[in-house]
């Protein structure tokens, strides 16, 4: 334990260092005091301006930073009063210790590659069923904790389904799961759902949060724009597997690849989704900078974990990034040929056309039509040509041609003047033009030429990056104002990290590269963090939008590193899989132990790992927002399956819009008044909603989903009244009761706690208790005896939601289950991951 | 040699063993440690400044949010000399670079404009206002006036974000989202926040507004602004389903209460305490929201005093003021009306006419109210918009007609309530109306002054997020201390 603890203590010591001395002694060089720098060890190991040395490594006595924390008076002690910052009493014996012991100086964690850990060794060897749980186990161990026991399989089925799908188990997927005795079966379930369409979809929910998606433009008026093409990219490529480097390069400069498929162009459209403005009187260059800085911010938040933000203004405060780092990598995407006030008609410059496969086929027949009537046209021109000479020998003197032409007619062939010629030229065209055969060819192509253009106007379009020639220059923005320049920069990754290969192209599609090369010692970790936080609720490293130093340190960095390594294959790939590979990581994860514990929290351990940052137990955690209501959806039968597409406007309340837009006065202007779908579209998956960035659906927003103004990679996960005032009473929750207990009432029971054990186990998978069958039931009686007494309310009820109702069914007994269903409905264990 | 538990894990274990939530002492050291927001998901009632450094007895804010930018000009700061210069060009020794907007940017002339509007003293302060203001003027020993703020922004979208957020772009989180955040709510069984909108008489068809006005930015979704209505639902879903009564609610909760504690037997999540207490706000906020939104127990002379009239032109302003007071007094924590239609571009001396109209009474009517209950004390109510308008006309300036562009560089909003100095004036504009020549009060300065009035340092109500302690002020404000009692 000893020898582990060194690095530890350094790693905390840095980390702590780094929120109370960093903003003053840190690497942003403007705010510096004293000339003393102490995340760099020769910096704080030699004397500074006061002659006194803050670290004399060996000797915390002789140090002045022990000295200066440990001083009583206000003038002296460090941190000063005045920044609100101090050191607890541990917190200075730690540094203490720290220093008596060398004050061994550790570079950021995070900026050091991975390196791929042994495995360590555990004493209960039985339980790991891979490395993950090595790790784990390991550092339970340390703890003289042991793993909980694994997950009931009903629990387990539902929770790996819609951590993998998005979506609940089916009963018949439970039964088959509970069922099949083969020892695989489990991974079979995996493999499955691995397999499954919805796949992709789920992992697009989180990406669609990173890459700020929206339906309208965000700003002011605030009106539609269409990334659905973009949308489909990214559900697509998780469902074929992409790797994720591919994934990458695509969409941070898909269209700079060589020979470039519209898809990749597409692809690319990941930085136009920030917002866009056109607020009338706004200044373009203002915005234009916004977007860059956008774009910027988003990338190095999603791929390595950065706040790069800060260096709008100023050098980082506490990690080892300058302004003009910055500014380098805001010259990356300082290229595109866009406007800063753009977006008033839908999508902004630079878009892409994209036709459906109906309208390619179109598109090339009338292409091809007119390629025909053209060829023809020329043919017949060529002929005509040669027989012009002919021609001009029979009519001269000829009374039926105009007089002018006659004259040039009247002159040898050489001796004419250009005029002259190109006269007689046009005069012998018309005449052909009169022939029938000739005009007829000629209307054809004219009209093929005219449907082509009026389709290619009517094709979809999406934003997508392009690069302008020649590109802006770029200049660091003094204080991060975009109309005060200062030195002029040219694109380059920041100066400590990794630099880009020399033959690396200096554009996008270079640092593109840059952000999954083997060097990089961020993105794999970044990456495979938030899978992680995907299917235990909570990233190895919890801040998964800071890896920097004022991020959290992780649980377990070799498990960490150990991941990274893997998913990148750096240094042993495996069984020839190819690298980034996500289905592969994912499913290494399901398959741990660890993910299939139990996520009962026993009273008496609970206190041992209160957060359950040891992974002593299964995560459980309330669902998505997006999740609770596809659920709901998909239990009552009314979930609509289809993948892609436009997006739709479910259910509600009334006028939410119309508060506060203002254009209604206007065809110009889209999505300014709420319109509500009908039919198939108000079951679909809550990731097709329409999302208007400042009205967000209260369905979603209520329940943490973020605004989508700027870039999420951790959602926040609250409890609040209003939260059930939704599930009690929203249309959405209340047909979708409704629509199960039909489904239910159509099921060959006739008992009433079978039937309410069918309902319960659909939605949760599990058979209630006795207890809790006893509760259902008591429910169902009152509630059937007050239906049957006030037939009226019977049918009011059962009136929520456009969908038809059964009108075979008895009112009173429908309204009866239908208040069952929705008591199911607004459950913990319904809206939680268990 | 270090124990099994760390500081964190103590605290976080003692106060899983103490319950759901973790109020008072301690917890806004947590709250800094834990460095985010999932941890706290289970406290709904306390902020995280157990105790304000500052005494101060204000708790509660109504922020009268005049959404377009009314005309300083016309209304708060008188200045007789302009008649002088109407009609002839603003200086370029007066503009002085200032940017001005694409859309009087191309402009050929600029000429300025003296108000069409009789200006009065009013109180024992003597205080200048337009005569579009006559209610508000028997108010003005009651308020202060500051005619200094200014803000970068020249656009609405970028300056009422300012306004609400302190920041241009996107993404922090609002005012009152802060406060709720710092302060948390005094009345369990309602929002600790609330929005209210309005369309005024005004400019109809102009500037929009957005959630984020009240939204949470990175703060825990809960402490965004909750949207009260008119109509049925004050609240979004808040009325049971047709079909389903008070007694059908109570039984359909109580079953779900019941399974939910079956659930915490085995599960032994305390997050499921957390849900049974939520639905259970939920069930009162059914009984406690209709109560307070039912105007029908208040006195003919109340409903005349704020002007309320089942078919006024004021988008509900007078009635949402009403609401106001009846919600500081239930414990309310920030109440945020939003009353739009300021954007006068052009028609302005009739569309502003209106929009004073729509606010000037119910405004007053709020102040007096809430003095003679004895909460003006307790309450801080601020009264302004994104920014000024131009001295300069925007589109022809006739004898009758005129328009005024986006000014940002001064205009003026007046306080009024706890911690403020009654019956003074802030500040002092050039002749123009154009630039500040005395105590400038920028945004951040003025959002600073009204933290202390809560006895909050602006500096030390912070947020930790993307590794940076973020506040409402970003890294500036200066608290103007002249304006406090305090």
């Amino acid at each position: 334990m000893a020898a582990d603890a060194a690095p530890n203590v350094s790693r905390q010591v840095r980390s702590l260092l780094s929120d109370r001395c960093y903003r003053c002694h840190g690497p942003d060089g403007e705010e510096r005091k004293a000339g003393l720098r102490l995340d760099d060890r020769n910096s704080a190991t030699r004397p500074a301006e006061s002659g006194a040395t803050a670290i004399v490594p060996g000797n915390a006595a002789a140090s002045e930073l022990i000295r200066r924390i440990s001083a009583t008076n206000d003038d002296e002690r460090m941190p000063p009063p005045s920044s609100n910052k101090s050191l607890s009493p541990a917190e200075r014996e730690l540094i203490r210790q720290w220093i008596d012991r060398g004050a061994e100086h550790h570079e950021h964690w995070a900026f050091s590659p991975p390196r791929r850990p042994g495995l360590p060794t555990v004493r209960n060897t039985a339980w790991p069923a891979g490395p993950i749980d090595r790790f784990v186990l390991a550092k339970l161990e340390s703890l003289d904790l042991t793993p909980s026991p694994p997950a009931s399989r009903e629990t387990l089925i539902r929770r790996v389904t819609l951590d993998l799908t998005g979506l609940p188990s089916t009963l018949a997927d439970v039964d088959a799961f509970l069922n099949d005795r083969d020892p695989h079966a489990y991974e079979h379930v995996i493999d499955r759902l691995l397999a499954s369409p919805h796949f992709g979809e789920r992992m697009a929910l989180d990406w669609l949060d990173a890459a700020r998606f929206a339906d309208t433009n965000g700003y002011h008026l605030d009106n539609g724009r269409d990334m659905t093409a973009w949308r489909a990219w990214v559900i697509n490529a998780f469902n074929r597997n992409l790797p994720f480097d591919q994934f990458t390069v695509e969409q941070i400069a898909g269209d700079l690849l060589p020979n470039a498929t519209m898809e990749q162009k597409v692809a690319s459209g990941f930085n136009r989704n920030h917002m866009i403005n056109f607020e009338g009187g706004a200044i373009p260059e203002e915005y234009l900078n916004a977007y860059i800085v956008d774009r910027v911010n988003t990338t190095s938040t999603v791929w390595l974990g950065l706040t790069m933000a800060c260096g709008q203004c100023h050098d980082h405060k506490f990690d080892p990034f300058t302004q003009r780092d910055f500014y380098q990598l805001y010259a990356f995407f300082n290229t595109v040929p866009e406007n800063g006030l753009d977006g008033n008609q839908g999508n902004a410059a630079p878009l892409l056309r994209i036709p459906t496969i109906e309208q390619q086929q179109r598109q090339r027949e009338l292409t091809m039509a007119l390629s025909d009537a053209e060829k023809q046209l020329q043919a017949a021109e060529n002929h005509h040509r040669q027989a012009q000479s002919q021609w001009e020998a029979k009519v001269v003197g000829d009374e039926s041609v105009p007089a002018d032409v006659r004259q040039h007619l009247a002159i040898a062939v050489d001796q004419r003047t250009a005029d002259q010629q190109k006269a007689i030229e046009t005069f012998y065209a018309g005449l052909l033009k009169n022939q029938p055969q000739w005009s007829d060819t000629h209307q054809r192509a004219e009209a093929a030429r005219k449907d082509l253009h009026a389709l290619e106007n009517s094709l979809a379009t999406v934003m997508v990056m392009s690069e302008m020639q020649p590109i802006r220059d770029t200049y660091i923005l003094v204080r991060g104002q975009y109309d005060r320049r200062g030195e002029k920069v040219t694109a380059n990754v920041p100066s400590s990290l990794p630099p880009l290969p020399a033959d690396a192209p200096r554009n996008r599609l270079g640092l593109a590269r840059w952000l999954v090369d083997a060097q990089n010692p961020l993105t794999a970790r970044v990456i495979v963090n938030r899978y992680w936080q995907v299917l235990f609720g909570v990233g190895l490293v919890k801040t998964a939008e800071d890896f920097g130093s004022q991020g959290e340190l992780p649980s377990h960095p070799e498990l960490l590193d150990w991941l990274a390594t893997e998913f990148q294959h750096a240094e042993q790939p495996v069984d020839g899989s190819p690298a980034w590979n996500l289905k592969a990581l994912i499913k290494a994860m399901a398959m741990s132990n660890t993910y299939q514990q139990s996520a009962n929290i026993v009273a008496e351990w609970r206190a041992h790992d209160p957060e359950n940052r040891h992974l002593s137990r299964g995560p459980r955690f309330r669902l998505s927002a997006e999740l609770i209501r596809d659920q709901a959806l998909a239990v009552s039968g009314l979930l609509k399956h289809r993948i892609g597409g436009a997006s739709v406007s479910p259910y509600q309340p009334e006028g939410l819009w119309g508060e506060l837009s203002s254009r209604g006065d206007s065809k110009s202007w889209t999505a300014q008044f709420f319109v509500q779908s009908h039919g198939d579209d108000l079951y679909r998956r809550s990731m097709y909603t329409f999302w208007k960035r400042t009205c967000p659906p209260p369905q979603m927003s209520t329940f943490d989903a973020p605004d989508r103004e700027t870039c999420t990679v951790r959602r926040a996960r609250t409890n609040t009244p209003l939260q059930a005032l939704i599930l009690m009473n929203d249309p959405t929750y209340v047909e979708a009761a409704r629509k199960l207990a039909e489904k239910l009432l159509h099921e060959a029971t006739s008992d009433d706690a079978q039937q309410a054990e069918l309902a319960f186990r659909w939605v949760t998978a599990r058979r209630p208790g006795a207890r809790e069958l006893g509760v259902l039931v008591q429910l169902l009686q009152s509630a059937r005896q007050r239906y049957a007494n006030d037939t009226d309310a019977a049918q009011h009820l059962l009136n929520n939601g456009e969908s038809p109702r059964d009108a075979t069914l008895n009112s009173s007994e429908l309204a009866a289950w239908t208040m069952v269903a929705s008591a199911i409905l607004n459950l913990d264990e319904t809206v939680t991951r268990p | 040699m270090f124990s099994k538990l760390s500081p964190i894990q103590q605290l976080l274990v003692r106060r899983a063993f103490l319950g759901q939530t973790a109020v008072g002492v301690g917890s806004l050291a947590l709250q800094s440690l834990l460095g985010g927001a999932s941890a706290q998901a289970s406290e709904t009632s306390g902020g995280v400044l157990s105790q304000t450094p500052y005494p101060t007895n204000v708790k509660r804010v109504i922020y009268l949010v005049m959404s377009g930018g009314p005309s300083h000009i016309d209304l708060f700061d008188y200045k007789p000399q302009l008649r002088k210069y109407h009609g002839a060009e603003l200086p370029d020794s007066v503009r002085n670079g200032q940017r001005i907007t694409g859309m009087t940017s191309k402009q050929k002339s600029f000429p300025c404009v003296a108000p069409m509007f009789k200006f009065h003293q009013h109180g024992t302060c003597g205080r200048w206002l337009s005569e579009l203001l006559p209610h508000t003027g028997t108010i003005v020993d009651d308020i202060a006036l500051i005619k200094s703020v200014h803000t970068e922004a020249i656009n609405h979208d970028p300056a009422i974000t300012f306004l609400q957020t302190g920041s241009q772009q996107p993404g922090r989180p609002s005012f009152g989202a802060w406060l709720s955040y710092g302060l948390g709510t005094e009345n369990e069984n309602l929002p600790a926040f609330v929005v209210m909108i309005s369309q005024g008489s005004g400019n109809k068809t102009d500037q929009p507004i957005f959630s984020r006005l009240w939204g949470s930015g990175f703060l825990p979704s809960r402490h965004q602004g909750v949207r009260f209505r008119s109509g049925a639902d004050p609240v979004l879903y808040l009325s049971n389903p047709a079909g389903i009564g008070a007694s059908d609610r109570r039984q359909m909760l109580n079953a779900v209460d019941q399974l939910n504690q079956i659930a915490l037997e085995s599960v032994g999540d305390p997050e499921i305490q957390t849900r049974i207490a939520q639905y259970e706000m939920a069930f009162r906020m059914q009984s406690s929201v209709p109560e307070l939104t039912d105007l029908s127990q208040e006195p003919q002379h109340v409903l005349d005093a704020y002007g309320i009239q089942t078919n006024a032109t004021d988008g509900g302003f007078a009635r949402n003021c009403l609401l106001a007071r009846r919600m500081v007094e239930r414990g309310v924590r920030f109440v945020q009306l939003m009353h739009r239609g300021w954007d006068q571009h052009s028609d302005l001396p009739k569309q502003i006419r209106a929009q004073c109209r729509d606010v000037d009474q119910p405004a007053t009517a709020l102040v007096r109210d809430l003095k003679q209950r004895g909460l003006l004390d307790e309450t801080l109510v601020i009264f302004g918009g994104e920014f000024g308008r131009t001295v300069y006309s925007q589109g022809e300036l006739t004898a009758t007609n005129h328009g005024r562009d986006h000014h940002g560089r001064c205009f003026s909003l007046w306080l009024a309530g706890g911690g403020i100095r009654p019956g003074i004036e802030i500040g002092e504009t050039d002749d123009y109306c154009y630039n500040i020549v005395a105590d400038p009060v920028h945004i951040h300065d003025l959002n600073a002054t009204l933290l202390r009035c809560m006895g909050i340092d602006h500096e030390r109500l912070t947020y930790r997020y993307q590794g940076r302690d973020f506040r409402l002020t970003d890294v500036h404000g200066n608290v103007v201390q002249k304006i406090l009692v305090f």
